[in-house]
């Protein structure tokens, strides 16, 4: 497979306008809901009085806990049929009408009654309580290899520390939103997912109905980056109840505020962690996670895991712990436990290269884990060595300490960290149709958030037949599609792959026999190994004989070839080998320590995540991730109303994101990698920018100013104090 | 969200929109921008909008060293007009530094003067805030308060106000023009706004109906080539002040003639900072003098659990602005 | 829980009458009857079908929802439409097609400046907005931009194509 910079496939959709979000789908009739909320945070919703709000204009239906109850119980039913409140704002009806601003109306007219029981609004009330899960994800969530407490006590350094980190909210650009309808006994779902099949699914469960009856669709994709899952589920379950009364189709939209509340947000954590070493080697680490979770649903990232596997270790100790509150439900958020357990893990390690007197790079090379200590086995590839290697080398890591420290009014820091991500691939399906006329279409029932699966799916075809991307059509975002997988967690491109490349291969051996079984055309006789695929003919490796794609189809099959392949999911018990992918950043900060400001100067980061298929989407996902780890880094806090369990500031003017006046030059070096154990060296991407840049600003932030922080996000007040009051020298 | 529907009138002449605001469940909207926000939150429900933005009040002149804006001049029309840039760079840079080039060219001065506090207790209909709910108490004051004030506040209330413009205004002294049924009145920048009382916390000191139609500003063009507008926040752009100082120095033979400092996101209104600007006066410029000035800009300063950090904030941010402007570290 | 709902509707309740408007979007001119509380967004998008207008907060800090009014760029999700009698608006519909594309629109997709899309609308109106008021540094477009959000982080790339397209 060759690499190449194919523009984005649906670029000029969007910068036209013309790509149609699923929100935007206009059925004639439509009615618009919104959703009523708890004014407390734990108690029990008593009644509903809904009196006065069918006399508004326009009012079409209310939907309330009673019409949940022809829905089959589960998971994603549990909050929209059961009346316990678990946290501020948690919907408890919803109303349609005519008019968004006539659904206002009426939902302002229905008045709620509640009765509170009193809350736990915040981690520190409850760590007492505190529950431990068995499984954070697919991992065990403790685990000890070694004997830790030994191997402490003998250690000649020992950095122990405690490191906390906020919550954040995902914040995709689109907020959530269902254009709905049903036709008889069949729904159509036009959602912000990043999982038609689990919500085609889900539906089927709840509604009690064939999955065949139900098509929900989700071609393009305003951002998801974890929370458009099943969070989003009863709501828009309330939306399809208020179509199924009202025979009429109905949207709910999320506002901005409620992309707070009811999608999830990554958890606040309060992390202890120990790292022993012996001749600048590791020789323990204890890692303990708290975390918060919602009262009704325990969710734990992976925090502690990657501390088990990333560096060389004989003794290591994980624990993960929840504290149930009454806030609202966390779930994955870009680098999920990457990302808050890196912060962790790789600032710990640069207090301790500033301990040992280490370059914090070679203390790193130095305890480089040359396979995965923690199931023995050895790494399907890893060139995390190459990515210190480079990184370091474009970024001038080596001499920073002969670089000015100040510029203006900024004085200059330097840091760096490791992040990985596991490589992982789910079970889909995809389908290729090679029209008559050398045209090509690939189908999978899988999401593009952003991420550029459609440019994916195209190339990986396109390359695959010798087809230019100008004839290909890709199709996705509709479970009429073949199943495809889920957009998270960097699995996707690893996930299709080996369908498409399946597919294309039945298509290439079609082809192939159909050109060589003519004896009278142009490449008559010839065996199909001695067949290429390029520039849209079948080409004789062997002599200059080649036939044009269009005649063999036109000759043999002019309606067409169709051919689907599938893929297996990750098999995580009987893996060879374990997959992952790496990378290594570098920042260079400026604080100005009088006014407590930090800006980030410069980022260069190396990665190495198999093969790359295109260098120019991935550079944009690669820096995507490392802006959205800048933004936890010093910019991203959900703030809970202890009082009374509201989240406060929900709007963009309060919950700060990075913007473009936060930029910092980038550089991104991509390291490739073959990689025997995973179809075409694919690795996911997405989640690796997101990791490590987060303990690098930290670090960068100890070597401008001298202070260490351990908290998420650094602000101006941890920057500011007498010892940077320059202004009084 | 929206709110409940209103009727809206377009006021073409000053005293048909006079006559119109005095009336109850009246509101006048200029640029909007934060009427909308007020109102998509549930905490403006007019009757009515009086829609002022075509009134004839958006001049700009500059006569005799007296600058006058008309109050519906469009902050990015101030921010970009010769004589505001010559005369009154100040004006410029606080208004450059405010929201985005998109509210910029929205949003009116008299709207950003009067816009209400980003306070997330005010912002949030159900919570407890007496300036939204009178007697309802003040969530902020126990609650997450980084962002509250220093100064000036109430056991009621201690929001701050978020306007960059009137931090500069008020450091050069300007004028309010009002116009009400009853004639026309000039207030100085600081008394259009109100302290909080103990259970209620007003924002501003006009009476319903009345209409800000310019802001003037007189013998101040002498700070044009000393004044900085200095405002500190947690991203590089795009939000609201943590601290902002907007300050101005006079400076003939080596000695400070005149100074003018006040301080944005400290109190419920631009905080003078009188104390400062006397200990200036009469000094050279220098680290002595802009280390007094620091020392005395955060005397009397009360903070809460989480805005400790505006104290030593404030004073490095005098002295850095001290410093940009007074040819000397 | 109980819930009570009465037997018929009676839609005593007066909302204030719809006034008249008019617009001209795109060169189109709309005649058009709009409640006196719609925003600016509220009629192009869902009023008139212009969906390449996005709504991403209504609250003023996202740009999702910018467009152009006799050339100025504004988010119309603060813009009370009824402000608006008369105006000349421009929204993406109207910056290029795919046959004729502006520059900018261009070079976004030469830059990959988009990822998910959902910010690109008011990310090339904004940027068309701020070429007019010739930005003479990166660090001018940076600033002049920031009233525009991108949540994928495709924010080096937008500037690298206004800078192209401003020939810094
Ligand atoms: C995301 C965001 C970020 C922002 N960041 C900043 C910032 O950094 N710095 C900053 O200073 N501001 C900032 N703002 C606030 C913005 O500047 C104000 O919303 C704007 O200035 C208000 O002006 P307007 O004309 O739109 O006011 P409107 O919303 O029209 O009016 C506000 C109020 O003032 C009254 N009013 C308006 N004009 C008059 C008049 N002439 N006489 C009497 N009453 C009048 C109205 O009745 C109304 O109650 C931000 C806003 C947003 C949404
Ligand atoms: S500080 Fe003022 S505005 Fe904020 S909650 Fe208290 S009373 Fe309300
Ligand atoms: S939708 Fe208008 S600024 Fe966000
Ligand atoms: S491209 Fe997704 S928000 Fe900007």
């Amino acid at each position: 497979m060759n690499a190449h910079s194919h523009a984005r496939y649906e670029a000029l959709l969007k910068v036209t306008g013309q790509a149609r979000f699923e929100g935007e789908i206009a059925p004639a009739g439509l009615l618009h809901a919104t959703l009523i909320e708890a004014p407390i945070a734990c108690g029990e919703l008593v009644s509903v009085d809904a009196v006065e709000a069918p006399t508004r204009p326009g009012f079409a239906t209310l939907v309330t806990h009673d019409d949940s109850a022809s829905l089959k119980s589960s998971a994603a039913t549990t909050l929209i049929r059961e009346t316990a409140i678990h946290f501020h704002g948690q919907p408890v009806a919803l109303v349609a009408a005519s008019t968004l601003a006539e659904a206002h109306d009426a939902a302002r007219a229905v008045r709620i009654a509640t009765a509170a029981r009193p809350a736990v609004t915040q981690m520190d009330q409850a760590l007492g309580a505190a529950i431990a899960p068995e499984m954070v994800g697919r991992f065990p969530a403790a685990t000890r290899r070694g004997d830790v407490a030994t191997a402490l006590g003998e250690a000649e350094l020992v950095i122990r520390n405690r490191y906390s980190t906020q919550v954040n909210n995902h914040h995709p650009m689109e907020p959530h939103v269902v254009v709905c309808w049903w036709e008889g006994p069949k729904a159509v779902v036009h959602t912000s997912t990043q999982a038609i099949f689990a919500t085609r699914a889900t539906i089927a469960q709840a509604f009690d109905m064939p999955p065949r009856n139900i098509r929900v669709l989700a071609r393009f994709l305003g951002g998801g980056f974890g929370c458009k899952g099943q969070l989003w589920w009863p709501w828009m379950f309330w939306a399809m109840l208020a179509s199924r009364k009202t025979g009429r189709p109905v949207r709910l939209e999320l506002s901005r505020a409620q992309m707070f509340t009811l999608v999830g947000r990554r958890q606040q954590t309060e992390q202890d962690l120990a790292l022993g070493f012996a001749n600048g080697r590791l020789t323990a680490i204890t890692h303990d996670v708290v975390a918060q979770t919602s009262a009704h649903t325990d969710y734990s990232d992976s925090t502690a895991v990657y501390s088990r596997l990333l560096y060389a270790c004989p003794n290591v100790s994980t624990t993960h712990r929840l504290v149930r509150t009454n806030e609202p439900q966390p779930v994955p958020m870009r680098a999920p436990g990457t990302a808050p357990g890196t912060f962790a893990l790789e600032s710990a390690m640069d207090e301790a290269a500033e301990r040992l007197g280490l370059d914090p790079l070679d203390l790193r090379v130095k305890n480089f884990a040359d396979h995965d200590q923690e199931t023995g086995r050895p790494w399907s590839s890893n060139s995390l060595l190459s990515c210190y290697r480079v990184g370091a080398e474009r970024f001038g890591w080596a001499d920073r300490q002969k670089r000015k420290k100040r510029d203006g009014r900024w004085t200059i820091g330097f840091g760096m960290a490791t992040t990985l991500y596991p490589a992982i691939r789910q079970a889909c399906r995809a389908r290729v149709r090679l029209n008559g006329d050398a045209s090509l279409v690939v189908q999978c029932g899988t999401q593009d958030m952003g991420s550029g699966t459609y440019t994916a799916l195209g190339q990986i075809a396109a390359d695959a037949l010798g087809i230019p991307m100008a004839k290909v059509t890709v199709e996705l975002g509709d479970t009429w599609l073949p199943d495809g997988p889920f957009s998270g967690g960097s699995q996707v491109t690893a996930s299709i792959f080996p369908a498409v490349q399946s597919a294309t291969a039945q298509l290439r051996a079609m082809l192939a026999s159909m050109a060589a079984s003519d004896a009278n055309g142009p490449l008559g006789g010839k065996t199909s190994d001695d067949l290429d695929f390029e520039g849209e003919l079948i080409r004789s490796r062997s002599s200059n004989a080649a036939e044009r794609l269009s005649d063999v189809l036109a000759r043999t099959a002019p309606d067409g070839l169709v051919a689907e392949g599938e893929s297996a999911a990750t098999d995580h018990p009987k893996l060879a080998a374990t997959g992952m992918g790496h990378g290594a950043v570098f920042v260079e900060i400026g604080v100005d320590s009088a006014l407590g400001e930090i800006r980030v100067r410069r980022v260069c980061a190396a990665f190495a995540a198999g093969r790359i298929l295109n260098p120019l989407l991935a550079r944009s996902q690669y820096v995507g991730g490392l802006i959205g780890g800048i933004g936890m880094a010093l910019h991203e806090q959900t703030l809970t109303d202890r009082a009374t369990g509201c989240i406060l500031g929900k709007s963009f003017a309060d919950y700060l994101i990075p913007v473009h006046a936060d930029m910092p030059e980038f550089d991104i070096a991509m390291i490739e990698e073959d990689d025997p154990h995973l179809p075409g060296s694919v690795k996911g991407i997405g989640m690796l920018g997101s990791a490590g840049i987060q303990a690098a600003i930290a670090s960068a932030v100890h070597d401008a100013i001298g202070k260490r922080i351990r908290h998420l996000p650094i602000r101006i007040e941890d920057c500011l104090g007498p010892a940077c009051d320059t202004a009084q020298r | 969200m929206s709110g409940p529907s209103f009727h809206y009138i377009e006021a073409t002449r000053l005293d048909d929109a006079l006559a119109q605001g005095a009336r109850h469940g009246a509101t006048y909207v200029a640029g909007g921008t934060d009427f909308l926000q007020l109102w998509k939150t549930g905490l403006a429900a007019p009757k009515t909008v009086i829609d002022i933005c075509r009134l004839p009040l958006a001049e700009i002149s500059y006569a005799g060293d007296t600058l006058s804006l008309g109050a519906l001049s469009r902050l990015s029309d101030v921010a970009a007009h010769p004589d505001v840039k010559i005369h009154h760079p100040l004006i410029a840079d606080a208004i450059l530094a405010s929201a985005s080039g998109q509210l910029r060219n929205m949003a009116t001065l008299g709207g950003n003067l009067l816009q209400r506090t980003r306070c997330p207790y005010f912002r949030s209909a159900g919570l407890a805030c007496n300036k939204r709910a009178p007697g309802s108490g003040c969530g902020a004051r126990d609650g997450e308060n980084r962002h509250a004030a220093l100064f000036g506040t109430s056991s009621g209330c201690v929001a701050t106000h978020a306007s960059d413009l009137a931090v500069a205004l008020a450091a050069l002294d300007a004028e309010i023009v009002v116009a009400s049924a009853a004639g026309e009145r000039r207030l100085r920048l600081p008394d259009l706004y109100l302290l909080p009382a103990p259970t209620t916390a007003p924002d501003s000191s006009l009476a319903d109906g009345d209409v800000i139609t310019a802001i003037s500003i007189h013998d101040a063009c002498r700070f044009a080539p000393r004044s900085t507008y200095l405002k500190i926040r947690d991203r590089a752009s795009f939000e609201f002040a943590v601290v902002s100082v907007a300050a101005a120095l006079q400076i003939e033979d080596g000695v400070i003639t005149a100074a003018r400092l006040a301080a944005g996101g400290v109190a419920p209104l631009p905080w003078r900072l009188h104390g400062s600007e006397a200990a200036l006066v009469g000094r050279a410029p220098g680290k002595a003098a802009f280390a007094a000035a620091g020392d005395l800009a955060i005397e009397g300063a009360t903070p809460l659990a989480k805005n400790a950090f505006k104290i030593p904030l404030l004073r490095s941010a005098v002295i850095r602005a001290l410093q940009t402007i007074g040819g000397v570290s | 829980m109980t819930v009570t709902q009465p037997p018929s509707h009676d839609a005593r309740e007066r909302t204030p009458p719809r006034i008249a408007l008019s617009l001209t979007i795109n060169a189109m001119r709309y005649e058009i009857e709009i409640s006196p509380s719609a925003t600016l967004l509220d009629v192009i998008r869902d009023q008139l079908g212009l969906t390449g207008t996005k709504k991403g907060c209504d609250m003023g800090g996202c740009g999702a929802c910018t467009v152009l009014v006799a050339g100025r760029r504004v988010v119309s999700c603060l813009a009370l439409a009824a402000s608006f009698d008369d105006a000349v608006v421009t929204t993406i519909e109207g910056v290029g097609t795919a046959d004729h594309l502006h520059p900018l629109q261009a070079a976004f997709i030469r830059h990959d400046a988009l990822q998910c899309g959902y910010c690109t609308s008011g990310q090339i109106l904004s940027g068309i907005a701020l070429l007019s008021e010739n930005p003479g540094s990166i660090a001018e477009i940076r600033e002049g931009m920031s009233g525009n959000l991108c949540r994928c982080g495709a924010h080096p790339s937008i500037v690298a194509a206004i800078a192209e397209v401003a020939g810094l």
